[in-house]
Protein backbone atom coordinates (compact mmCIF):
# COMPACT_ATOMS: atom_id res chain seq x y z
CA UNK A 1 0.00 0.00 0.00
CA UNK A 2 1.16 3.50 -0.85
CA UNK A 3 0.50 6.37 1.49
CA UNK A 4 1.25 9.97 0.51
CA UNK A 5 0.80 12.46 3.32
CA UNK A 6 0.89 16.27 3.13
CA UNK A 7 3.19 16.33 0.12
CA UNK A 8 4.57 19.80 -0.56
CA UNK A 9 6.91 20.88 -3.36
CA UNK A 10 7.87 24.52 -3.16
CA UNK A 11 10.22 26.51 -5.36
CA UNK A 12 12.71 28.87 -3.73
CA UNK A 13 10.47 31.67 -5.05
CA UNK A 14 7.70 30.42 -2.76
CA UNK A 15 5.53 29.04 -5.55
CA UNK A 16 3.91 25.76 -4.53
CA UNK A 17 3.89 23.23 -7.35
CA UNK A 18 2.39 20.49 -5.20
CA UNK A 19 0.42 21.86 -2.30
CA UNK A 20 -0.44 19.63 0.66
CA UNK A 21 -1.49 16.57 -1.32
CA UNK A 22 -2.49 13.42 0.60
CA UNK A 23 -3.93 10.16 -0.66
CA UNK A 24 -3.41 6.45 -0.31
CA UNK A 25 -3.62 3.64 -2.81
CA UNK A 26 -4.37 0.06 -1.82
CA UNK A 27 -4.94 -3.42 -3.22
CA UNK A 28 -6.81 -3.84 -6.49
CA UNK A 29 -6.91 -0.18 -7.33
CA UNK A 30 -6.18 1.39 -10.72
CA UNK A 31 -5.90 5.08 -9.85
CA UNK A 32 -5.66 7.86 -12.39
CA UNK A 33 -4.37 11.32 -11.60
CA UNK A 34 -6.06 13.87 -13.82
CA UNK A 35 -5.24 17.54 -14.25
CA UNK A 36 -3.97 20.14 -16.68
CA UNK A 37 -0.34 20.15 -17.81
CA UNK A 38 1.61 21.73 -14.99
CA UNK A 39 -0.98 20.89 -12.33
CA UNK A 40 1.51 18.70 -10.48
CA UNK A 41 0.66 15.18 -11.69
CA UNK A 42 4.08 14.15 -12.90
CA UNK A 43 5.79 15.96 -10.06
CA UNK A 44 3.75 13.98 -7.52
CA UNK A 45 4.76 10.72 -9.19
CA UNK A 46 8.40 11.84 -9.35
CA UNK A 47 8.29 12.50 -5.62
CA UNK A 48 6.95 9.00 -5.02
CA UNK A 49 10.05 7.43 -6.63
CA UNK A 50 12.32 10.06 -5.12
CA UNK A 51 13.46 11.53 -8.45
CA UNK A 52 12.39 14.90 -7.06
CA UNK A 53 12.79 15.61 -3.36
CA UNK A 54 9.69 17.24 -1.92
CA UNK A 55 9.99 20.23 0.39
CA UNK A 56 8.02 18.36 3.05
CA UNK A 57 5.57 15.52 3.46
CA UNK A 58 5.91 11.79 3.75
CA UNK A 59 5.64 8.96 1.27
CA UNK A 60 5.46 5.44 2.64
CA UNK A 61 5.17 2.12 0.87
CA UNK A 62 4.12 -0.92 2.90
CA UNK A 63 4.43 -4.54 1.79
CA UNK A 64 1.89 -7.26 2.74
CA UNK A 65 4.09 -8.42 5.62
CA UNK A 66 3.98 -4.94 7.12
CA UNK A 67 7.53 -3.88 6.27
CA UNK A 68 7.56 -0.27 5.13
CA UNK A 69 9.79 1.79 2.89
CA UNK A 70 10.04 5.57 2.63
CA UNK A 71 11.21 7.66 -0.29
CA UNK A 72 11.11 10.96 1.58
CA UNK A 73 13.82 12.23 3.93
CA UNK A 74 15.95 9.10 3.59
CA UNK A 75 19.58 8.56 2.60
CA UNK A 76 20.66 7.36 -0.81
CA UNK A 77 20.95 3.74 0.26
CA UNK A 78 17.49 3.56 1.80
CA UNK A 79 16.03 5.37 -1.19
CA UNK A 80 17.51 2.76 -3.50
CA UNK A 81 16.04 0.01 -1.34
CA UNK A 82 12.59 1.61 -1.59
CA UNK A 83 12.90 2.11 -5.33
CA UNK A 84 13.31 -1.63 -5.90
CA UNK A 85 9.66 -1.95 -4.98
CA UNK A 86 8.31 0.77 -7.26
CA UNK A 87 7.77 -0.09 -10.92
CA UNK A 88 8.05 3.10 -12.93
CA UNK A 89 6.60 3.41 -16.43
CA UNK A 90 7.57 6.70 -18.10
CA UNK A 91 6.00 8.25 -21.12
CA UNK A 92 7.92 7.54 -24.30
CA UNK A 93 11.64 7.43 -24.61
CA UNK A 94 12.90 6.00 -21.36
CA UNK A 95 14.48 2.85 -22.75
CA UNK A 96 18.24 2.65 -23.25
CA UNK A 97 18.20 2.74 -27.04
CA UNK A 98 21.53 1.01 -27.59
CA UNK A 99 20.64 -2.02 -25.46
CA UNK A 100 18.44 -4.86 -26.67
CA UNK A 101 14.82 -5.16 -25.63
CA UNK A 102 15.64 -8.08 -23.33
CA UNK A 103 18.51 -6.22 -21.67
CA UNK A 104 16.25 -3.24 -21.10
CA UNK A 105 13.75 -5.48 -19.29
CA UNK A 106 16.52 -6.96 -17.15
CA UNK A 107 17.47 -3.47 -15.98
CA UNK A 108 14.29 -3.65 -13.89
CA UNK A 109 16.01 -5.58 -11.13
CA UNK A 110 19.33 -3.71 -11.03
CA UNK A 111 18.46 -2.63 -7.49
CA UNK A 112 18.76 -6.28 -6.39
CA UNK A 113 22.11 -6.84 -8.10
CA UNK A 114 25.48 -5.98 -6.61
CA UNK A 115 27.27 -3.37 -8.77
CA UNK A 116 30.36 -5.56 -8.89
CA UNK A 117 28.36 -8.32 -10.52
CA UNK A 118 26.98 -5.80 -13.05
CA UNK A 119 30.49 -4.91 -14.11
CA UNK A 120 32.10 -8.35 -14.03
CA UNK A 121 29.48 -10.93 -14.95
CA UNK A 122 26.30 -9.24 -16.12
CA UNK A 123 22.91 -10.92 -15.97
CA UNK A 124 22.24 -14.61 -15.30
CA UNK A 125 20.29 -17.16 -17.34
CA UNK A 126 17.55 -17.26 -14.71
CA UNK A 127 17.15 -13.50 -14.97
CA UNK A 128 16.94 -13.69 -18.75
CA UNK A 129 14.25 -16.38 -18.51
CA UNK A 130 12.12 -14.32 -16.12
CA UNK A 131 12.59 -11.22 -18.26
CA UNK A 132 11.38 -13.19 -21.28
CA UNK A 133 8.25 -14.18 -19.35
CA UNK A 134 7.60 -10.50 -18.59
CA UNK A 135 8.06 -9.64 -22.26
CA UNK A 136 5.66 -12.41 -23.16
CA UNK A 137 2.98 -10.85 -20.95
CA UNK A 138 3.07 -7.70 -23.08
CA UNK A 139 3.34 -9.68 -26.34
CA UNK A 140 6.84 -8.50 -27.12
CA UNK A 141 8.81 -11.75 -26.73
CA UNK A 142 9.46 -11.94 -30.47
CA UNK A 143 11.32 -8.59 -30.35
CA UNK A 144 13.64 -9.57 -27.49
CA UNK A 145 16.85 -9.41 -29.53
CA UNK A 146 16.14 -6.10 -31.27
CA UNK A 147 17.76 -2.84 -30.20
CA UNK A 148 15.32 -0.77 -28.18
CA UNK A 149 15.98 2.24 -30.40
CA UNK A 150 14.47 0.45 -33.38
CA UNK A 151 11.02 0.02 -31.78
CA UNK A 152 7.92 2.11 -32.42
CA UNK A 153 6.44 4.27 -29.66
CA UNK A 154 3.77 1.74 -28.72
CA UNK A 155 6.29 -1.10 -28.64
CA UNK A 156 8.68 0.92 -26.44
CA UNK A 157 5.85 1.61 -24.03
CA UNK A 158 5.07 -2.11 -23.80
CA UNK A 159 8.73 -2.94 -23.17
CA UNK A 160 8.85 -0.38 -20.42
CA UNK A 161 5.81 -2.05 -18.85
CA UNK A 162 7.58 -5.40 -19.15
CA UNK A 163 10.55 -3.92 -17.31
CA UNK A 164 8.24 -2.84 -14.49
CA UNK A 165 6.54 -6.27 -14.41
CA UNK A 166 9.92 -8.02 -14.24
CA UNK A 167 10.80 -5.79 -11.31
CA UNK A 168 7.92 -7.37 -9.30
CA UNK A 169 7.13 -4.11 -7.49
CA UNK A 170 4.63 -3.35 -4.73
CA UNK A 171 3.09 -0.62 -6.88
CA UNK A 172 3.24 0.52 -10.51
CA UNK A 173 3.62 4.21 -11.32
CA UNK A 174 2.82 5.25 -14.88
CA UNK A 175 3.63 8.80 -15.92
CA UNK A 176 1.42 9.57 -18.92
CA UNK A 177 1.91 6.11 -20.42
CA UNK A 178 -0.47 6.73 -23.33
CA UNK A 179 0.04 10.44 -24.05
CA UNK A 180 2.24 9.97 -27.09
CA UNK A 181 0.30 7.03 -28.54
CA UNK A 182 -2.48 6.73 -31.08
CA UNK A 183 -5.90 5.59 -29.77
CA UNK A 184 -5.42 1.93 -30.70
CA UNK A 185 -2.03 1.67 -29.02
CA UNK A 186 -3.41 3.58 -26.05
CA UNK A 187 -6.20 1.00 -25.67
CA UNK A 188 -3.64 -1.79 -25.93
CA UNK A 189 -1.55 -0.28 -23.12
CA UNK A 190 -4.62 0.27 -20.91
CA UNK A 191 -5.74 -3.32 -21.40
CA UNK A 192 -2.30 -4.48 -20.24
CA UNK A 193 -2.33 -2.19 -17.20
CA UNK A 194 -5.87 -3.05 -16.09
CA UNK A 195 -5.31 -6.77 -15.33
CA UNK A 196 -1.95 -5.86 -13.74
CA UNK A 197 -3.75 -3.59 -11.31
CA UNK A 198 -5.75 -6.53 -9.91
CA UNK A 199 -2.51 -8.06 -8.58
CA UNK A 200 -0.56 -4.89 -7.83
CA UNK A 201 -2.04 -1.40 -7.58
CA UNK A 202 -1.37 0.96 -10.50
CA UNK A 203 -1.30 4.72 -10.23
CA UNK A 204 -0.93 6.75 -13.39
CA UNK A 205 -1.15 10.26 -14.77
CA UNK A 206 -3.49 10.61 -17.74
CA UNK A 207 -4.99 13.23 -20.00
CA UNK A 208 -7.96 11.23 -21.33
CA UNK A 209 -10.97 11.26 -18.94
CA UNK A 210 -13.00 9.04 -21.30
CA UNK A 211 -10.36 6.31 -21.43
CA UNK A 212 -9.80 6.62 -17.69
CA UNK A 213 -13.53 6.18 -17.02
CA UNK A 214 -13.48 2.84 -18.81
CA UNK A 215 -10.38 1.32 -17.22
CA UNK A 216 -9.65 2.94 -13.86
CA UNK A 217 -11.28 2.32 -10.51
CA UNK A 218 -10.64 5.77 -9.10
CA UNK A 219 -9.65 9.30 -10.06
CA UNK A 220 -7.55 11.82 -8.18
CA UNK A 221 -7.95 15.32 -9.58
CA UNK A 222 -5.26 17.94 -9.11
CA UNK A 223 -5.40 21.58 -10.06
CA UNK A 224 -2.59 24.10 -9.52
CA UNK A 225 -0.88 21.69 -7.15
CA UNK A 226 -3.94 21.03 -5.01
CA UNK A 227 -6.07 17.95 -4.68
CA UNK A 228 -9.54 18.92 -5.87
CA UNK A 229 -11.21 15.56 -6.43
CA UNK A 230 -10.82 12.01 -5.10
CA UNK A 231 -13.46 9.47 -6.02
CA UNK A 232 -15.13 7.44 -8.72
CA UNK A 233 -13.61 7.30 -12.21
CA UNK A 234 -16.97 8.25 -13.71
CA UNK A 235 -16.78 12.04 -13.70
CA UNK A 236 -19.71 14.37 -14.23
CA UNK A 237 -19.17 17.46 -16.37
CA UNK A 238 -19.18 19.61 -13.22
CA UNK A 239 -16.46 17.49 -11.67
CA UNK A 240 -14.45 17.69 -14.90
CA UNK A 241 -14.72 21.45 -14.86
CA UNK A 242 -13.55 21.45 -11.25
CA UNK A 243 -10.38 19.65 -12.30
CA UNK A 244 -9.67 21.26 -15.66
CA UNK A 245 -11.38 24.63 -15.21
CA UNK A 246 -13.28 26.45 -17.90
CA UNK A 247 -11.10 26.63 -21.02
CA UNK A 248 -12.41 30.12 -21.76
CA UNK A 249 -11.71 31.60 -18.36
CA UNK A 250 -8.67 33.71 -17.59
CA UNK A 251 -7.39 31.55 -14.77
CA UNK A 252 -7.16 28.64 -17.21
CA UNK A 253 -4.76 30.56 -19.43
CA UNK A 254 -2.72 31.57 -16.41
CA UNK A 255 -2.49 28.08 -14.95
CA UNK A 256 -1.44 26.39 -18.16
CA UNK A 257 1.03 29.14 -19.01
CA UNK A 258 2.75 28.64 -15.67
CA UNK A 259 3.87 25.11 -16.51
CA UNK A 260 6.82 24.31 -14.27
CA UNK A 261 9.68 22.52 -15.94
CA UNK A 262 10.70 19.30 -14.29
CA UNK A 263 14.29 20.48 -14.31
CA UNK A 264 13.55 23.95 -13.03
CA UNK A 265 16.33 25.37 -10.87
CA UNK A 266 15.51 24.74 -7.26
CA UNK A 267 14.09 21.30 -8.00
CA UNK A 268 16.78 18.73 -7.76
CA UNK A 269 17.44 17.35 -11.23
CA UNK A 270 17.82 13.82 -12.47
CA UNK A 271 20.80 12.12 -10.96
CA UNK A 272 21.79 14.67 -8.41
CA UNK A 273 19.87 13.78 -5.26
CA UNK A 274 21.58 10.43 -4.93
CA UNK A 275 24.87 11.68 -6.34
CA UNK A 276 25.35 14.56 -3.96
CA UNK A 277 24.60 12.24 -1.06
CA UNK A 278 27.58 10.07 -1.91
CA UNK A 279 26.36 6.89 -3.56
CA UNK A 280 29.20 4.38 -3.61
CA UNK A 281 30.47 3.97 -7.15
CA UNK B 1 -3.99 44.00 -44.97
CA UNK B 2 -2.69 42.17 -41.91
CA UNK B 3 0.15 40.52 -43.86
CA UNK B 4 1.64 43.75 -45.30
CA UNK B 5 3.49 44.90 -42.21
CA UNK B 6 5.14 41.55 -41.35
CA UNK B 7 6.22 41.26 -44.99
CA UNK B 8 7.71 44.73 -44.90
CA UNK B 9 9.60 43.85 -41.76
CA UNK B 10 10.88 40.67 -43.35
CA UNK B 11 12.12 42.63 -46.36
CA UNK B 12 13.90 45.12 -44.11
CA UNK B 13 15.54 42.21 -42.26
CA UNK B 14 16.73 40.77 -45.55
CA UNK B 15 18.19 44.10 -46.63
CA UNK B 16 20.07 44.40 -43.32
CA UNK B 17 21.36 40.87 -43.73
CA UNK B 18 22.70 41.64 -47.22
CA UNK B 19 24.38 44.81 -45.97
CA UNK B 20 26.12 42.88 -43.20
CA UNK B 21 27.41 40.31 -45.66
CA UNK B 22 28.80 42.99 -48.02
CA UNK B 23 30.61 44.71 -45.14
CA UNK B 24 32.08 41.39 -43.97
CA UNK B 25 33.39 40.57 -47.48
CA UNK B 26 34.95 44.00 -47.86
CA UNK B 27 36.57 43.75 -44.44
CA UNK B 28 38.08 40.37 -45.35
CA UNK B 29 39.72 41.74 -48.51
CA UNK B 30 41.09 44.82 -46.73
CA UNK B 31 42.49 42.75 -43.86
CA UNK B 32 44.21 40.34 -46.26
CA UNK B 33 45.91 43.14 -48.21
CA UNK B 34 46.81 44.97 -45.01
CA UNK B 35 48.47 41.95 -43.43
CA UNK B 36 50.31 41.10 -46.67
CA UNK B 37 51.71 44.65 -46.71
CA UNK B 38 52.55 44.61 -42.99
CA UNK B 39 54.41 41.27 -43.26
CA UNK B 40 56.44 42.47 -46.26
CA UNK B 41 55.20 39.70 -48.51
CA UNK B 42 57.61 39.77 -51.43
CA UNK B 43 55.77 38.72 -54.56
CA UNK B 44 59.00 38.75 -56.54
CA UNK B 45 60.73 36.06 -54.45
CA UNK B 46 57.50 34.11 -54.62
CA UNK B 47 57.89 33.90 -58.40
CA UNK B 48 61.60 33.02 -58.36
CA UNK B 49 61.02 30.49 -55.56
CA UNK B 50 58.63 28.54 -57.76
CA UNK B 51 61.33 28.27 -60.44
CA UNK B 52 63.86 27.02 -57.88
CA UNK B 53 61.32 24.57 -56.50
CA UNK B 54 60.81 22.94 -59.86
CA UNK B 55 64.53 22.33 -60.35
CA UNK B 56 64.80 21.03 -56.76
CA UNK B 57 61.90 18.68 -57.45
CA UNK B 58 63.98 17.02 -60.16
CA UNK B 59 66.50 15.98 -57.51
CA UNK B 60 63.77 13.93 -55.80
CA UNK B 61 63.32 11.60 -58.75
CA UNK B 62 63.62 8.75 -59.21
CA UNK B 63 62.80 7.64 -55.64
CA UNK B 64 65.33 5.37 -54.01
CA UNK B 65 63.43 2.10 -54.47
CA UNK B 66 66.14 0.08 -52.76
CA UNK B 67 65.40 1.93 -49.52
CA UNK B 68 61.98 0.27 -49.14
CA UNK B 69 63.22 -2.80 -47.31
CA UNK B 70 64.95 -0.84 -44.55
CA UNK B 71 62.03 1.61 -44.28
CA UNK B 72 59.45 -1.08 -43.54
CA UNK B 73 60.52 -1.32 -39.92
CA UNK B 74 60.23 2.46 -39.27
CA UNK B 75 56.81 2.40 -40.98
CA UNK B 76 55.78 -0.35 -38.59
CA UNK B 77 57.09 1.68 -35.63
CA UNK B 78 55.01 4.71 -36.63
CA UNK B 79 51.91 2.54 -37.10
CA UNK B 80 52.34 0.78 -33.76
CA UNK B 81 52.90 4.08 -31.92
CA UNK B 82 49.69 5.46 -33.44
CA UNK B 83 47.77 2.29 -32.62
CA UNK B 84 48.89 2.04 -29.00
CA UNK B 85 48.36 5.77 -28.41
CA UNK B 86 44.83 5.48 -29.81
CA UNK B 87 43.96 2.44 -27.70
CA UNK B 88 45.37 4.02 -24.54
CA UNK B 89 43.55 7.23 -25.37
CA UNK B 90 40.24 5.43 -25.86
CA UNK B 91 40.52 3.48 -22.61
CA UNK B 92 41.62 6.40 -20.46
CA UNK B 93 39.34 9.00 -22.04
CA UNK B 94 36.24 7.14 -20.82
CA UNK B 95 36.77 7.77 -17.07
CA UNK B 96 37.94 11.31 -17.86
CA UNK B 97 34.79 11.96 -19.91
CA UNK B 98 32.56 10.60 -17.13
CA UNK B 99 34.28 12.88 -14.63
CA UNK B 100 33.87 15.84 -16.99
CA UNK B 101 30.14 15.57 -17.70
CA UNK B 102 27.58 17.60 -15.81
CA UNK B 103 24.93 14.87 -15.62
CA UNK B 104 27.26 12.33 -13.99
CA UNK B 105 29.98 14.02 -11.98
CA UNK B 106 29.61 16.43 -9.06
CA UNK B 107 30.51 20.02 -9.89
CA UNK B 108 34.02 20.29 -8.34
CA UNK B 109 35.20 17.10 -10.05
CA UNK B 110 33.71 18.20 -13.34
CA UNK B 111 35.39 21.61 -13.21
CA UNK B 112 38.75 20.07 -12.33
CA UNK B 113 38.50 17.56 -15.17
CA UNK B 114 37.29 20.15 -17.69
CA UNK B 115 40.22 22.42 -16.88
CA UNK B 116 42.67 19.52 -17.12
CA UNK B 117 41.30 18.69 -20.57
CA UNK B 118 41.43 22.33 -21.67
CA UNK B 119 45.02 22.64 -20.45
CA UNK B 120 46.01 19.44 -22.20
CA UNK B 121 44.36 20.54 -25.44
CA UNK B 122 46.05 23.91 -25.19
CA UNK B 123 49.47 22.30 -25.67
CA UNK B 124 50.10 21.03 -29.23
CA UNK B 125 51.48 17.48 -29.48
CA UNK B 126 54.83 18.76 -30.65
CA UNK B 127 55.24 20.99 -27.57
CA UNK B 128 54.33 18.08 -25.30
CA UNK B 129 56.78 15.93 -27.22
CA UNK B 130 59.63 18.42 -26.74
CA UNK B 131 58.89 18.65 -23.01
CA UNK B 132 58.84 14.86 -22.76
CA UNK B 133 62.09 14.54 -24.69
CA UNK B 134 63.68 16.67 -21.98
CA UNK B 135 62.51 14.07 -19.44
CA UNK B 136 62.87 10.72 -21.23
CA UNK B 137 65.42 11.57 -23.90
CA UNK B 138 64.95 10.88 -27.59
CA UNK B 139 63.04 7.80 -28.67
CA UNK B 140 59.68 6.15 -29.06
CA UNK B 141 58.52 6.65 -25.45
CA UNK B 142 58.09 10.47 -25.43
CA UNK B 143 56.28 10.29 -28.78
CA UNK B 144 53.96 7.59 -27.52
CA UNK B 145 53.17 9.49 -24.33
CA UNK B 146 52.57 12.78 -26.15
CA UNK B 147 50.20 11.14 -28.63
CA UNK B 148 48.37 9.21 -25.88
CA UNK B 149 47.85 12.34 -23.86
CA UNK B 150 46.50 14.37 -26.72
CA UNK B 151 44.26 11.45 -27.71
CA UNK B 152 42.84 11.43 -24.18
CA UNK B 153 42.29 15.18 -24.35
CA UNK B 154 40.39 15.13 -27.61
CA UNK B 155 38.36 11.96 -27.00
CA UNK B 156 37.44 12.95 -23.43
CA UNK B 157 36.10 16.28 -24.62
CA UNK B 158 34.02 14.75 -27.41
CA UNK B 159 32.76 11.93 -25.19
CA UNK B 160 31.85 14.26 -22.33
CA UNK B 161 29.70 16.21 -24.77
CA UNK B 162 28.11 12.97 -25.97
CA UNK B 163 27.38 11.96 -22.37
CA UNK B 164 25.78 15.31 -21.60
CA UNK B 165 23.49 14.85 -24.59
CA UNK B 166 21.98 11.62 -23.25
CA UNK B 167 18.30 12.18 -22.52
CA UNK B 168 17.86 12.66 -18.76
CA UNK B 169 14.77 10.45 -18.77
CA UNK B 170 16.84 7.52 -19.95
CA UNK B 171 19.18 7.83 -16.96
CA UNK B 172 16.33 8.48 -14.54
CA UNK B 173 14.47 5.40 -15.68
CA UNK B 174 17.44 3.19 -14.83
CA UNK B 175 18.06 5.06 -11.59
CA UNK B 176 14.42 4.66 -10.59
CA UNK B 177 14.80 0.87 -10.43
CA UNK B 178 17.12 1.34 -7.46
CA UNK B 179 20.32 1.11 -9.47
CA UNK B 180 23.52 2.67 -8.15
CA UNK B 181 25.36 5.36 -10.04
CA UNK B 182 27.92 2.87 -11.30
CA UNK B 183 25.12 0.67 -12.63
CA UNK B 184 23.58 3.65 -14.41
CA UNK B 185 26.98 4.22 -16.03
CA UNK B 186 27.35 0.56 -16.93
CA UNK B 187 23.88 0.06 -18.44
CA UNK B 188 22.78 3.47 -19.70
CA UNK B 189 25.78 5.75 -20.27
CA UNK B 190 28.31 3.35 -21.77
CA UNK B 191 25.98 1.63 -24.25
CA UNK B 192 24.76 5.02 -25.44
CA UNK B 193 28.21 6.52 -26.03
CA UNK B 194 30.01 3.41 -27.30
CA UNK B 195 29.39 4.29 -30.97
CA UNK B 196 30.79 7.78 -30.38
CA UNK B 197 33.82 6.33 -28.62
CA UNK B 198 34.59 3.91 -31.45
CA UNK B 199 33.92 6.34 -34.31
CA UNK B 200 35.97 9.13 -32.76
CA UNK B 201 38.68 6.67 -31.78
CA UNK B 202 39.03 5.64 -35.42
CA UNK B 203 39.28 9.27 -36.48
CA UNK B 204 41.89 9.76 -33.83
CA UNK B 205 43.84 6.78 -35.20
CA UNK B 206 44.12 8.45 -38.62
CA UNK B 207 45.21 11.64 -36.94
CA UNK B 208 47.75 9.81 -34.77
CA UNK B 209 49.37 8.22 -37.83
CA UNK B 210 49.94 11.64 -39.38
CA UNK B 211 50.97 13.27 -36.10
CA UNK B 212 53.28 10.30 -35.45
CA UNK B 213 55.20 11.10 -38.64
CA UNK B 214 55.70 14.69 -37.48
CA UNK B 215 56.74 13.65 -33.97
CA UNK B 216 59.14 11.20 -35.58
CA UNK B 217 60.89 14.10 -37.23
CA UNK B 218 61.58 15.68 -33.84
CA UNK B 219 62.97 12.48 -32.40
CA UNK B 220 60.25 9.90 -31.83
CA UNK B 221 61.71 7.55 -34.43
CA UNK B 222 59.71 5.87 -37.17
CA UNK B 223 59.33 7.02 -40.75
CA UNK B 224 59.34 10.70 -39.79
CA UNK B 225 62.87 10.36 -38.45
CA UNK B 226 64.05 8.66 -41.67
CA UNK B 227 62.58 11.50 -43.67
CA UNK B 228 64.23 14.10 -41.48
CA UNK B 229 67.71 12.57 -41.66
CA UNK B 230 67.40 12.07 -45.42
CA UNK B 231 66.46 15.71 -45.93
CA UNK B 232 69.25 16.95 -43.64
CA UNK B 233 71.86 14.93 -45.51
CA UNK B 234 70.35 16.18 -48.82
CA UNK B 235 69.59 12.63 -49.86
CA UNK B 236 66.46 13.76 -51.68
CA UNK B 237 65.72 10.52 -53.52
CA UNK B 238 65.64 8.70 -50.21
CA UNK B 239 63.35 11.39 -48.76
CA UNK B 240 61.10 10.93 -51.76
CA UNK B 241 60.80 7.22 -51.04
CA UNK B 242 59.96 7.94 -47.41
CA UNK B 243 57.30 10.43 -48.54
CA UNK B 244 55.72 7.85 -50.85
CA UNK B 245 55.63 5.27 -48.07
CA UNK B 246 54.10 7.83 -45.69
CA UNK B 247 51.40 8.53 -48.26
CA UNK B 248 50.64 4.83 -48.56
CA UNK B 249 50.53 4.47 -44.76
CA UNK B 250 48.15 7.40 -44.30
CA UNK B 251 45.97 6.27 -47.17
CA UNK B 252 45.70 2.70 -45.89
CA UNK B 253 44.97 3.80 -42.32
CA UNK B 254 42.17 6.04 -43.57
CA UNK B 255 40.64 3.26 -45.65
CA UNK B 256 40.76 0.84 -42.73
CA UNK B 257 39.23 3.30 -40.29
CA UNK B 258 36.55 4.32 -42.82
CA UNK B 259 35.42 0.75 -43.32
CA UNK B 260 35.25 0.13 -39.57
CA UNK B 261 33.34 3.34 -39.04
CA UNK B 262 30.80 2.46 -41.72
CA UNK B 263 30.19 -0.84 -39.95
CA UNK B 264 29.68 0.91 -36.60
CA UNK B 265 27.21 3.40 -38.02
CA UNK B 266 25.25 0.53 -39.53
CA UNK B 267 24.55 -0.47 -35.96
CA UNK B 268 26.14 -3.90 -36.16
CA UNK B 269 29.10 -4.98 -34.01
CA UNK B 270 27.80 -2.93 -31.14
CA UNK B 271 26.91 -5.41 -28.48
Amino acid sequence: MLQVSNLLVQLPTGKRLVNDVSFSVGRGEFVSILGCSGAGKSLTLRCVVGLTRPTSGEIRLTDPRGKSYRTTSVGAKELRRARRHIGLIFQGSNLVKRLTVLENVMLGRLGHIHPLRSWLLGFTDAEARQAMEALDRVNMASCAARLAGSLSGGEMQRVSIARAIYQRPLIYLADEPISSLDPRNAEAIMSILQPLSRETPVIGAFHQPAVVARYCTRVIGVRAGQLVYDGSAQLSSRQLERIYGDANSETFAEETAAQPLLFEPGLQPALHPSLSSGVPV
Amino acid sequence: MGTEIPLLEWRQGRAAHRRRRAVAALLLVVLTLLSAWRCNVDFHSFATGIGKGVSLLELFFPPEWSGVSEMLQPIAVTTVIALIATLLGMCLSLPCALAASSNIAPRPLRLAMRSFIALERGLPEIVQMLLLVAIFGLGVIPGLIALSFSSIGMLAKLLADAIEEIEPHMLEAVEATGATRSQVIRYAVIPQILPALLANGLFRFEFNVRAGVILGAVGAGGIGFIMMTAMNSMNYQRACMATLLTLVLVFVSERVSDSFRARILDGGALR
